[in-house]
């Protein structure tokens, strides 16, 4: 399922200058789980999708997209 | 509310938590070599044997617990974030991956195992040793991958 899944986490987490943790913090997650969205290891859950999104002040579907 | 603390210590809890797990998968991988190898299946009825086979099913049950419990971590915030929802994604992977061994095995075993080869109790042995083993050392991998800078 990973493989379907684009995301621009990193992109949008550079572009506030935050790290892994610090957006781990802002979120309430592990920096495990930033690096694996990030990498497209693991698809995250519909709320912690949500979560991120408002974290970094943007919208899910800038976040994510189906590939292809 | 998380402090940047508490993501730390997570991460390092997670670190040290994937490498005990597989280094405990290891260890009892080679715990059934030790000495007199899959000791249940050659030598079922010695006293030796009858501990082999009760400090087995305690290790496998201490495995197994740590497994389901992700190592009873104290700390309630901290505990949160190690395992989080890619940590509850692992375990099931590692649950499955374990299953399946257990049901390759399983066939195996009655396959060519023939009809009194092996007693009830030597099959389980024979079916659960490999299964825990699989499901840690596939939990331990997972993790490792996961906490890897990207």
């Amino acid at each position: 399922m990973a493989d379907q899944l684009r995301n621009r986490l990193r992109e949008e987490r550079a572009r506030r200058s935050l790290t892994q943790a610090e957006l781990a913090v802002l979120v309430g997650v592990s920096r495990k789980t930033i690096n694996t969205v990030e990498n497209g290891v693991f698809v995250p859950s519909t709320v912690l999708a949500l979560q991120l999104a408002r974290a970094l002040g943007t919208t899910v579907e800038e976040l994510f997209q189906l590939a292809g | 509310m998380n402090t940047a603390n508490d993501v730390e210590i997570a991460d390092r809890m997670s670190r040290r938590r994937a490498i005990v797990v597989g280094l405990a998968a290891v260890a009892f991988i080679a715990f059934q070599f030790v000495d007199n190898p899959f000791f249940i299946v050659s030598d079922p009825g010695t006293q030796r044997a009858v501990i082999r086979r009760v400090l087995w099913a305690a290790y496998t049950g201490a495995l197994l617990l740590g497994l389901a419990t992700g190592g009873g971590l104290l700390d309630r915030r901290v505990r949160v974030l190690v395992d989080d929802e890619v940590s509850r994604g692992h375990y099931r992977t590692a649950s499955t991956a374990g299953f399946w061994i257990a049901m390759a095995t399983g066939m195996l075993i009655y396959l060519y195992g023939g009809y009194d080869l092996y007693t009830g109790q030597q099959a389980i042995y024979l079916v659960v040793t490999p299964a825990v083993a699989a499901a840690l050392l596939v939990f331990a991998y997972l993790e490792m991958r996961a906490l890897r800078s990207g």
